[in-house]
């Protein structure tokens, strides 16, 4: 059975007894690449950090055999040396330092006495940056100056400099743009034919389909199926995802919009926190109807999160908003104004401005409202445990007790609670930042059926959604906006992606 | 698997290898001293010593624990106490007129330095630092430099004066039910909530434990002269604050801001407002802690509460408190303190140097907050 670069063979790791993942078997071939699926909690993760080392040998049972010879590196460190580089769903760059100083963080090369090489290490940079045909990149400016995507490739050039033999992607996708993603899956075809293997782990199945040649599908934390691509197709990947299979990925609810306006926002404008002459939302106005799904599409960067961190009163810089709910102007300064008055935001980033760590799940949810449940000052337990009982119960959050830590639970269980932490505000308007970021599919689909009934029960919802597919399935209306403008304002009716993507890129 | 059991018990029950910490330095420096150590004397003398120390690490639990620090409470302390002193003795303002304008102080400076770190966003390091330089020199300006004394009988009572044995008694056994009232409403509630009930053996166990320490301490403090005042206060501020961090809105908040500010905002909390009142909160409790002080020393010293900012500290992070803000105990923070003075106490009984004990106070910081960060089960 030799050939295979890599072989993980009956891996098991367990944590507090429970098993993680319970005798993996993974095969990988240079040159090939490897679709690792599977829903949040499968063990995608954990195997891959068995992989890589995060958990070092010893604290899993099972053997790695990489290029032949069995693998037991103690530290990332190690398992780099050996060639097998991963790169985190965070990025994980150093914003202040500039690209080559990034690129080369921990393998600088130096002169004698321990000053560091400049001139060696741009010119490799700028060697490096050109085999990813990222030409429009200065090395020495800092990191900070280029977007989520271009740092995503900078990333992936960042592992090639280590002599990557073996590449671990971890949703690498999730803050590219549909373009940008293009760049990565071409840089990604040209690495398979310089016999560089991958093993790449998304949500998003379609970019799986287009790049790997075997899928490799998990379910908790058992292997489920290897399968040529070219034997499958999306939806039988998600079958064997879920076990079960999916017939739809939106979920249809007969609702009927009204035509009655309920939310308007006009003339908003952000400014840079950095240069405050720059717009990066340049008088934009919309209206919203009650009842109504309003997707908000554009490339990452439009100034989607912006506006509606604007309208909510968390943009951290200076921005002018006029809102308007049901025909009276309203004071949204800060998130606490702007809650008061019936809005309520679910943040993009559910680990900086979503989950409160140190708390449990059901203080999570309980946070927006924990004035509900006091007279005077003191909480009222058994009120509070009553109310996140039920919230747990409506939304289906995955938990064995509302007392567990909220960093047990999964992407897609953590989105839920932040969502029903928001929902217990009784928001008239719910604005969700990229509302299925991370998130599995089966959550994905619960997500979207809520957001039809909160819909059909005369909530006006405005969805940021950098998936053009996600904002076709449920949207009614779609808005798209491109460098800061909006750029179009579409009824979503025989609407199609190619027309909200060209919509995104006009710059006329 | 014993090791494994046993260090699974420790990251559950920090408290435990706090409690068995201060075991050991008891039962050390008792030896060392024959026996001194431990006399009812000195024992009513060392909690009398960590009151202070033990008030101030009340309020500090509380910045902590909300991702701040502050830096100023030893000057504050030294300058609310040193306004005590000459309230009193150049001006004989009657007692309760006395604590009630160096409360009302401590609360407008403790908001003063909250208003500067929540709506100014100035680091509260840096607040604290400024305070810290600024409020010892009004101190120095205020007191001329010299110690103010003498301070009038009513408030030398205050710090120096007893519990008769008398109330002791009935202080022991009221909190001992209380214990009991709360133990068992504990697992009567989990029991509601089909959750798992730690075995009756183990909260019956626990309870004792709390029954025993309870009988010793009020039986060695009677057999001297009854509890002090100043313990008394501070028995009072471990069952508010705990009260507070536990059951009330503002404590949640206290966490929350202190784990993630920014999730907590979104999520429509005033948290500006909850960080004024925590400072708010310290200043006041540095007020009680320089009324205490001067009380007790009878005078008002222009030193007073100098590094009293690192005791307090100190005695949060040996007690668990997260550097991190977000999690941490009030009790912890009070076993803490009670840590630095038993070392403050033995080292001197034991006519140590006092650049060891600074040695040695300093090593055992550092010990502590290792062995915290070592059986943290999460491995960042």
């Amino acid at each position: 059975m030799s050939g295979y670069l890599l072989e993980m063979k009956g891996i098991v790791k367990k944590f507090g007894g429970v098993p993680a993942l319970d005798g993996i078997d993974l095969q990988v071939r240079a040159g090939e690449c490897i679709g690792l699926c599977g829903e949040n909690g499968a063990g995608k993760s954990t195997l891959m950090k068995v992989l890589s080392a995060v958990y070092p040998h010893g604290t899993w049972d099972g053997e790695i055999l990489f290029d032949g010879k069995p693998l037991r590196a103690q530290s990332i460190r190690e398992s780099e040396a050996a060639g097998v580089v991963i790169i985190h769903q965070e990025l994980m760059l150093v914003p202040e330092l500039s690209v080559t100083e990034n690129l080369f963080l921990g393998n600088e090369i130096t002169l004698p006495g321990g000053r560091m090489d400049y001139s060696a290490m741009n010119q490799r940079a700028e060697a490096l940056l050109k085999e990813l045909n990222l030409t429009d990149v200065n090395v020495v400016l800092p990191v900070s100056n280029y977007g989520g995507g271009h740092q995503q490739l900078i990333e992936i050039a960042k592992a090639l400099n280590k002599n990557a033999r073996l590449l671990i992607l971890d949703e690498p996708s999730s803050s590219l743009t549909t373009s940008e993603i293009q760049v990565l899956l071409n840089i990604i075809r040209g690495l398979k034919a310089k016999g560089v293997a991958c093993v790449y782990i998304s949500h998003k199945l379609d970019e799986v389909e287009a790049i790997c040649d075997t899928i490799v599908v998990i379910r908790d934390g058992q292997h489920i199926a290897t399968t040529p691509m070219d034997k499958m197709d999306v939806k039988q990947i998600i079958a064997q995802m879920v076990g079960r299979e999916m017939n739809q990925l939106y979920p249809t609810l007969e609702r009927t919009p009204s035509e009655e306006i309920v939310f308007e926002a006009r003339n908003v404008t952000c400014y840079d926190v950095e240069k405050p002459e720059r717009r990066k939302v340049d008088n934009v106005s919309f209206a919203l109807r009650k009842g109504e799904i309003l997707g908000i599409a554009g490339l990452v960067g439009a100034g989607r999160t912006e506006l509606v961190s604007a309208l909510f009163g968390a943009y951290p810089g200076r921005s002018e908003a006029e809102v308007w709910l049901n025909g009276a102007r309203i004071d949204t300064g800060t998130p606490l104004k702007a809650i008061r008055a019936g809005l309520a935001l679910v943040p993009e980033d559910r680990k900086q401005h979503g989950i409160v760590r140190d708390l449990d799940v059901g203080q999570n949810i309980t946070l927006s409202v924990l004035g509900r449940f006091s007279n005077f000052t003191r909480i009222d337990r058994e009120a509070e445990l009553k109310v996140v009982s039920e919230e747990i119960a409506r939304l289906a959050l995955k938990t064995a007790s509302p007392f567990l830590s909220i960093t047990s639970l999964s992407g897609g269980n953590q989105q839920k609670a932040v969502l029903s932490k928001m929902l217990l505000t009784r928001p008239k308007v719910l604005i969700l930042d990229e509302p299925t970021r991370g998130v599995d599919v089966g959550a994905k689909f619960e997500i979207y059926k809520l957001m039809l009934e909160l819909a059909s029960q005369g909530v006006s919802i405005i969805m940021v959604s950098s998936e053009l597919a996600e904002v076709l399935g449920v949207s009614d209306r779609v808005l798209v906006m491109g460098e800061g403008k909006l750029r179009g304002d579409f009824v979503n009716q025989n609407l199609t992606q190619e027309t909200l993507l060209s919509a995104a890129l006009d710059h006329s | 698997m014993k090791t494994l059991n046993l260090k699974q018990l420790f990251t559950q029950y920090k408290i435990l290898a706090l409690l068995i910490a201060i075991a050991i330095i008891w039962a050390f420096f008792s030896w060392k001293t024959e026996g001194g150590f431990i006399s009812p004397r000195n024992l009513s003398n060392l909690m009398r010593q960590m009151a202070v120390t033990g008030i101030v690490a009340c309020g500090m639990a509380f910045v902590i624990i909300a991702g701040e620090i502050d830096l100023s409470v030893g000057s504050l302390l030294g300058l609310l106490g040193g306004v005590a002193a000459v309230l009193d003795v150049t001006h004989h303002l009657p007692l309760p007129a006395t604590i009630a304008v160096v409360l009302a102080c401590g609360l407008v400076l403790g908001l003063f330095n909250g208003y500067l770190t929540a709506y100014k966003h100035i680091p509260s390091f840096i607040v604290g630092l400024g305070g810290m330089l600024a409020y010892r020199g009004i101190v120095l300006g205020v007191t001329d430099g010299v110690t103010v004394a003498p301070v009038s009988e009513p408030l030398v009572n205050l710090g120096q004066g007893y519990l008769s044995p008398q109330m002791g008694v009935v202080l022991g056994v009221g909190l001992f039910v209380l214990g009991a009232v709360l133990t068992w409403r504990q697992r009567a509630s989990l029991a509601r909530h089909g959750l798992p009930v730690p075995p009756m053996w183990r909260d019956g166990l626990r309870l004792a434990a709390i029954g025993v320490v309870l009988f010793a301490f009020v039986r060695t403090l009677n057999s001297y002269e009854g509890i002090p005042l100043p313990v008394l206060l501070l028995l009072v501020l471990l069952g508010v604050f705990s009260y507070v961090a536990t059951q009330t809105v503002f404590g949640r908040r206290i966490y929350a801001v202190g784990s993630n500010m920014e999730a907590t905002r979104l999520s429509g909390v005033n948290v500006q407002a909850v960080k004024l009142w925590i400072f708010g909160i310290m200043g006041l409790m540095c007020a009680l802690a320089g009324l205490i002080n001067t009380a007790r020393l009878a005078a008002g010293s222009p030193s007073a509460g100098t590094s009293g900012e690192l005791d307090a500290i100190a005695a949060c992070f040996i007690g668990g408190t997260s550097m991190r803000g977000g999690s941490g105990t009030v009790y912890g923070a009070l076993i803490g303190a009670l840590v630095m003075a038993s070392l403050d106490n033995g080292m001197s009984m034991l006519d140590v140097d006092t650049y060891w004990q600074m040695i040695v106070k300093g090593c055992i910081l550092t010990l502590a907050v290792w062995v915290d960060v070592a059986t943290r089960s999460g491995r960042r």
